[in-house]
């Protein structure tokens, strides 16, 4: 149940009421940073990738800062070891290693006397049947929306992460669901964005707009990480309870390490 | 059942005083007013030039026992003139007092020139707070819409929950801990609107009693405060129809005898008509839009003979929120209270209520390939027996028994075919709540008063479900399915009840009092704001019973004969099985609720102070609180103390209002406090390719202070026989303060690579207009 009741309903108020906004400048303590660890495994080749950075000041710059010289290794259920390689700044690749459903992957980082690890197992894959745009009245106008379509199979315990690309631009919102309400059916999901604004960080989808999605079968884990991260740390004032989602990854890390399979498809929007 | 025996063996020493005190005899009667034939409740029965004296109960009921004389006797209420009667008392004797308006006798423009304490310097009741209905429309109000859990918001002890939200927090309790009766009857969410309006509708509402403190052990079932609403009984002498007109909503009540002076009848309904504007839209998108609410208060008493009276009363509400036929949201009250007074004799008055509660929630989604609805519940079914013994001039016993069960339906998800949701439920919840209590007021000598008693309750979780056990992180280890009708947990509590008052002089008084109240229903909710699906849960196997003890010390001042009157407390309450969320708590969807719970203790401690002026064309109160309110949870903080949401350092507030002439008369109320304890990131990082926030801990920041002045004007408007009417002006928020209501954290819209903290306000000035009439 993807859909925001109470971002809805307060929408909705904010609306009728005519609320104001206004940015404004908080005294915010500075913290120690801390490693930020975001590594992923998938099906397709290439994509295995782990990204570390630290946590910023919250008005020092969004720029990606990378860790570099960190020790990353990745290694299958089977014993063997692969070593990612610093392709960039913070960024470690191995552009051979596949990973197979089914099957799990402990990362492994060590970084100065500091070491992490997370396990993460592939799940079987459930085909990306569909991606179709359609309009929906919004407050005012109609908006439109991306719409996902696949089988959920029978028995609990599939999860799934959408990645919208507008244009190659990432929309930057969490698409995570999971079967606790559609075990075993047909499902359409609506990649609905809440704000509206056509910004930088929520983009409305026009006419003529390539848009891609990409359909991730997650294990729970990954999917906890994501449905927490999305209910307590996106900055929301609705969350009752702000704090860091809840990680696969041990030894004091923020971040998050996902065996998952991946498909993608495009649409251009009618 | 040790309590049993006890109160057995009271009465049986009471049958033996009330042989013994034969040569004693009884005055007892009724207070209703004259105008109205409403029955008063907490008149003062005073008798001249002794120390005696008694309150009528909420039935305007009274009765005190004294030996034969000659008395006078005074009686007073506020807002009325005082009677005074001289009894000779040589047998039992009733009597019918009749208060009249001051307004009818007082030909001058003057009103409530009489003062008249709204607080009693030698009851031993502490901690309470009373307002008139008087009082509470002369209170400028958002929209113009007189409310009355936001009234009792500008005095000490209870803040609020802030700007669109009509949940309150009394001496440091959460919104949930406050029991908020309507003629007896739970009310589960007290908000319409999504918390920007109460459901009462002042206009059927007779009395409002706010206990902060020492809560009369007739009151159970929460921790911090009993917010004991009295409807309206309806006029027993003529049929009034009073009415309004305001900016959003409008009220009818129609009123009269059914026998006169006798019996009587009330029909109270609101509605807002906002949705009417959004009929008139052109865009067809907002015309399928809904936003409304209603409610209906009806009433009905009936005198079955000399000693016994019927009441029966009820309420409905409803709530409907819609995105044309995408989304929507529709929720509600339903009481009723059935009530039968029988008066054994003139000592003995009962009182028996059977009384239906439910609160419902219902959302329905239409939207994509996603069409459910999901309902969910609580309905109460609840006995109630209450005996009041007068049982002389130096005790005044009430005992009784309460039986609840509660049928709690957390969430059923229903779908119809083709949907891409499966229909599911949560299981349903099922408790019985038993309490018996027993109290005395005792006069032990000329300056001590003292309320002793307690109340034992035994909460029963019965099945049929499935409990849990857990391990640390809060997964479930062990699933334990129980039966129908099996019971899996009785937590059985006894609360002791204790308050003394000690007379200084006749205008100054100290009381002292201690209190245990516990709760077994517990509110969850993952939001900030008051929202309907905001889930009630009883206590389980995991969630124990939340109990809190209070201390309360106060000095009493009434100043120059009674205008002015003082009032300072303090208070500290230790709190034990307080609840708070686990990180990433997912509540919604989770028959294991427990597994996102944590569990703690907490304190809260302050200090109120209250000046009130009562007579003369400017009457009003300031009230100030220092307070501080800390959780302990094990898992948030490491385990350290930490500010709760609710904890405000100061709070401030002032309400005035002034009788210029006849035809005007003005009010401004000003509110000022420190801003609750919050979560506000320490910092930041990008993952999934956007910035999110990271935490250091919960509650470590202070939101925006608050503050704000609302200035009102009532014009009457030219009396006719029959007719009379009057104009409501308001100004809410009149210098316009932006307070926050929300503080978001977010990448900049001009700036991509920096993140920003956004404040949203709600209201800006908001002006309003109402009409009123009665005939």
């Amino acid at each position: 149940m993807k859909y925001s009741i109470k971002i809805c309903s307060l929408f909705f108020l904010a609306c009728m009421l005519n609320a104001c906004t206004k940015v404004i400048v908080l005294k915010l303590n500075n913290a120690s940073p801390l490693y930020v660890i975001e590594g992923t495994i998938t099906d397709s080749l290439g994509t295995a990738q782990v990204l570390i950075s630290q946590t910023k000041d919250f008005y020092a710059s969004n720029t990606f800062v990378g860790v570099p010289g960190a020790v990353v290794t990745i290694t299958n259920d089977s014993g063997v070891v692969t070593n990612l390689t610093a392709t960039d700044s913070g960024v470690y690749t191995a552009p051979l290693l596949i990973g197979q459903q089914n099957h799990s992957y402990t990362l492994n980082v060590a970084i100065g006397t500091q070491t992490f690890k997370a396990i993460s197992t592939m799940p079987v894959k459930v085909p990306f049947d569909s991606l179709f745009i359609t309009s929906t009245p919004g407050f005012g106008s109609a908006v439109k929306v991306a719409n996902v379509q696949y089988n959920d199979p029978p028995g609990k315990g599939n999860s799934y992460f959408f990645v919208e690309y507008i244009n190659g631009r990432h929309q930057q919102a969490l698409f995570e669901e999971n079967d606790d309400y559609t075990d075993g059916n047909k499902v359409i999901s609506q990649l609905t964005v809440f704000g509206g604004n056509d910004s930088i960080s929520t983009q409305k989808i026009k006419t003529g707009d390539i848009v891609k999605v990409d359909m991730q079968c997650i294990d729970k884990n990954v999917y906890e990480y994501w449905f927490s991260l999305d209910q307590s740390s996106t900055g929301s004032s609705q969350s009752a309870a702000p704090a860091n989602p809840v990680t696969n990854m041990q030894g004091g890390a923020l971040g998050y390490f996902s065996a998952n399979t991946l498909q993608s498809r495009s649409i251009v929007s009618p | 059942m040790r309590l049993t025996k006890l109160i057995v063996c009271i009465l049986f020493v009471m049958n033996g005083l009330v042989s013994k005190a034969q040569d004693k005899f009884t005055i007892s009667g009724t207070v209703t007013s004259q105008k109205t034939g409403e029955t008063l409740i907490g008149a003062s029965i005073r008798i001249v030039n002794t120390s005696f004296g008694t309150v009528s109960n909420e039935y305007g009921f009274f009765s005190i026992t004294l030996i034969p004389g000659t008395y006078t006797i005074e009686v007073t209420s506020v807002g009325l003139a005082p009677s005074v009667e001289v009894v000779t008392l040589d047998k039992n004797t009733k009597l019918k007092i009749q208060l009249g308006d001051v307004s009818a006798q007082m030909s001058e423009v003057v009103v409530q020139s009489t003062p008249k304490s709204s607080r009693s310097i030698s009851s031993p009741q502490m901690g309470v707070e009373k307002l008139t209905m008087n009082e509470i429309k002369a209170i400028p109000a958002l929209f113009g819409e007189r409310d009355i859990l936001k009234a009792i918001q500008l005095l000490p002890g209870i803040q609020s929950a802030g700007d669109g939200n009509s949940g309150f927090y009394v001496r440091g309790g959460a919104a949930d801990q406050n029991l908020i009766l309507l003629d007896e009857a739970p009310v589960y969410n007290a908000s319409h609107l999504l918390g920007f309006f109460s459901t009462f509708n002042p206009n059927a509402v007779k009395d409002i009693t706010v206990y902060k403190a020492g809560m009369p052990a007739q009151y159970g079932g929460r921790l911090s405060s009993v917010v004991d609403v009295t409807m309206n009984n309806g006029n027993n002498q003529d049929y009034i129809v009073s009415g309004g007109v305001g900016l959003i909503s409008a009220n009818l009540n129609v009123e009269g005898p059914i026998q006169k002076s006798k019996s009587s009848f009330l029909v109270s309904g609101r509605r807002t008509y906002a949705d009417v504007f959004l009929k008139l839209s052109n865009d067809s998108s907002i015309k399928d839009d809904k936003l409304y609410f209603y409610d209906l208060n009806a009433k009905m008493n009936y005198e079955l003979g000399k000693n016994d009276k019927l009441y029966l009363s009820g309420y409905f509400g409803r709530d409907d929120l819609g995105f044309g036929s995408e989304f929507g949201l529709n929720w509600g009250n339903t009481t009723a209270t059935l009530r039968w007074n029988h008066i054994f004799n003139d000592k003995l008055f009962s009182n028996t209520s059977l009384i239906y509660s439910d609160y419902d929630d219902k959302i329905s989604i239409n939207s994509g390939g996603v069409n459910a609805r999901i309902f969910s519940s609580i309905q109460d079914w609840n006995l109630k027996e209450e005996l009041q013994l007068f049982l002389n001039n130096k005790n005044n016993i009430r005992f009784g028994f309460n039986t609840i069960y509660h049928t709690m339906v957390p969430g059923n998800v229903s779908s119809p075919a083709g949907s891409s949701i499966n229909n599911s439920s949560l299981q349903d919840r099922y408790s019985w709540e038993n309490a018996i209590y027993a109290s005395d007021t005792w006069k032990a000598s000329e300056k001590i008063n003292v309320t002793y008693g307690a109340r034992l309750t035994a909460f029963s979780i019965v099945g049929p479900g499935d409990f849990y056990n857990l391990d640390s992180a809060g997964n479930v280890t062990d699933t334990m399915h129980y039966r129908a009708g099996q019971f899996v947990k009785t937590y059985l509590n006894l609360e002791p009840r204790l308050a003394i008052s000690y007379v200084l002089n006749p205008t100054t008084s100290i009381k002292a009092s201690y209190v245990r109240n516990v709760q077994n229903l517990h509110l969850i909710s993952n939001s900030t704001a008051a929202l309907p699906t905001d889930k009630w849960v009883a206590s389980t196997n995991i969630i124990k019973p939340e109990i809190c003890d209070q201390v309360s010390l106060g000095y009493y001042k009434n100043l120059d004969s009674d205008k002015y009157e003082l009032t300072l407390e303090t208070y500290y309450k230790s709190l034990q099985n307080q609840i708070d969320y686990r990180d990433g708590a997912n509540v919604y969807n989770n028959n294991a609720i427990e597994s996102q719970l944590l569990f703690g203790i907490g304190r809260a401690y302050g200090l109120e102070m209250l000046f009130k002026k009562q007579a003369g064309k400017v009457t009003g109160w300031v009230s100030y609180t220092l307070s501080k309110t800390e959780l302990k949870i094990d898992g948030i903080n490491n385990n350290q103390w930490y500010n709760a949401t609710q904890d405000h350092t100061h709070n401030f507030a002032i309400a005035i209002s002034y009788q210029r002439n006849k035809k005007w008369s003005f009010s401004a109320n000003f509110v000022y406090y420190t801003g609750g304890a919050v979560t506000y990131p320490s910092g930041k990082y990008i993952v999934g390719g956007q910035p999110v926030f990271y935490y250091t801990g919960r509650n470590q920041y202070r939101f925006p202070d608050y503050n704000r002045l609302d200035l009102g004007a009532t014009l009457q408007l030219k009396q006719h026989k029959k007719y009379s009417s009057e104009l409501n002006f308001s100004l809410y928020n009149a210098y316009g303060r932006a307070n926050a209501y929300s503080i978001d954290f977010q990448q900049s819209t001009s700036n991509p690579e920096q993140t920003e903290a956004v404040q949203t306000s709600l209201f800006k000035i908001i002006p309003s207009i109402s009409y009123n009439f009665k005939f």
